[in-house]
């Protein structure tokens, strides 16, 4: 009973503190949840930005939803940035694009969240000239792609200028995802080999290969679909996010 | 001669059971009241980069609407106000944390109203630097707000620890007490917003 309540309490707890989007889970740095990118351009978009990741572990999450739950854009994005914890631990170097797209009785607002360890190379003052220059324009033409991808540039070079270091978290990570995979896979050949000697027959050996190279393949294959184990891959690598945190830098914008 | 031994056994067991738990729940304390305590210094510090904005602000107001002269005094005497309100991080109290936020609040509303009136003046909304303090002054109401949550959020961690049975006992033997949180002032956190 007592557990219940616990639980219960927890749970209302999980609930009424955050409204924002929880961490997604394969990790990916757009997040879409509006629905404003074309599968291609998503796919774009991730790849630039999980490059963008390794090369100088500087993390700009893109982030589109239909509501901000009451709260204003800065609150959001802001919120967003500390649950997720993105940019690294280390550095504190997250940037959060929040986007949410006009509709017919709201505004569009926009706002760029700044971590701590970026504040000096994107200031607010940089963040509304990219709001104004970049975003604003190519939103108000319902060009959500190409004014996300026109901001991202301009973060990118902001950002590389303060902190540049060749992605340290993600070699390692790397490496334990392709030592679990060759686990698995030696997992898989010991289980055909026990099942093949013990029932004898080449037909039980061929049936554990013809389990596994479905697991193994779906990750890159079917995108999305690849929750399960192919996850890491999917996203072309990124290897989740790092610990970063936010003080309510930035800044933000309607149309 | 052995239930003496025993009795013995069972004394120093419990009294190193016991002075283990005090001292994993005394220090567990501490460094929770410190977290409570960088998140405070992490408020004031916010709180003291607005005040730094508003001289240039004023300045810059007073340029093109210099006989809006009451409500900028209002700005500046609100900002003396609450610079001189200031909390010692050893004693977060409810009141000491409510005169904080009163002070702060008070110039919260001076500036909003200053912000308000400038929106009769085009030339000064065209003013390049005004639009940069005011986006300035945006980002640091922004990062109050972060801020303020956040201190809320370590504060409720520490009086959820001090608060709670047993550690109760230890945080009344040695003088912890619950912290202060900042309580939502209506109207007063809010920027105004001015529509058209």
């Amino acid at each position: 009973m007592l557990t219940l309540t616990f639980v219960g309490v927890m749970l209302s707890i999980a609930f009424s503190a955050d409204a924002v989007p929880v961490r997604p889970d394969p990790p990916r740095l757009v997040n879409d949840l509006a629905g404003l990118f074309t599968p291609a351009q998503e796919y774009a978009l991730e790849s630039g930005l999980v490059a963008f990741d390794d090369s100088t572990s500087n993390q700009i999450a893109v982030v589109t939803v239909l509501d901000l739950e009451g709260m204003s854009a800065a609150e959001y994005a802001t919120r967003i940035g500390l649950d997720w914890q993105v940019g690294s631990s280390e550095f504190d170097n997250g940037v959060v694009l929040l986007v949410k797209p006009k509709t017919a009785d709201s505004y569009g607002e926009v706002f760029i969240a700044v971590g701590y360890g970026l504040e000096g190379a994107i200031p607010d003052a940089y963040a509304k000239r990219i709001i104004d220059n970049e975003l604003i324009p190519h939103f108000r033409e319902n060009d959500y792609y190409g004014g996300v991808a026109a901001a991202c540039e301009v973060l990118m070079a902001l950002a590389s200028g303060e902190i540049s270091e060749p992605g340290g978290e993600d070699g390692p990570d790397g490496w334990a995802v392709f030592v679990v995979f060759l686990m698995i896979i030696l997992f898989i050949c010991i289980i055909a080999i026990v099942f093949g000697n013990g029932k004898g027959g080449g037909s039980g050996s061929s049936g554990g290969r013809g389990g596994g190279g479905p697991v193994i393949y779906t990750g890159p294959v079917i995108r999305g679909g690849g929750g399960f184990g192919g996850g890491g891959f999917s996203g072309g690598g990124f290897g989740g996010f790092g610990g970063g945190s936010f003080g309510g830098g930035g800044a933000g914008g309607r149309w | 001669m052995k239930k003496g031994l025993l009795t013995l056994i069972i004394v120093a067991v419990v009294l190193i059971g016991g002075f283990v738990w005090v001292k994993n729940v005394y220090n567990g304390m501490v460094a929770s009241d410190e977290n409570v305590q960088a998140a405070w210094s992490q408020v004031e510090n916010v709180y003291q980069r607005r005040a730094d904005l508003i001289p240039n602000l004023v300045a810059t107001v007073k340029g093109y609407a210099a006989h809006e002269s009451s409500t900028l005094e209002n700005v500046v005497s609100a900002r003396a106000k609450a610079t001189q309100v200031t909390v010692d991080p050893e004693n977060l109290t409810e009141e000491a944390i409510a005169r904080f936020n009163e002070a702060q609040g008070e110039l919260s509303s001076a500036l909003g109203r200053l912000l308000m009136i400038t929106e009769n003046y085009p030339d000064l909304k065209a003013n390049q630097q005004f639009s940069e303090l005011q986006a300035q002054l945006e980002g640091t109401e922004n990062r109050i707000a972060t801020e303020r949550m956040k201190y809320n959020e370590v504060a409720k961690g520490y009086n959820t620890m001090v608060r709670t049975f047993p550690n109760n006992i230890i945080a009344s033997m040695f003088g912890f007490e619950k912290k202060g949180y900042f309580e939502a002032k209506d109207g007063a956190d809010v920027a105004p917003v001015v529509e058209f």
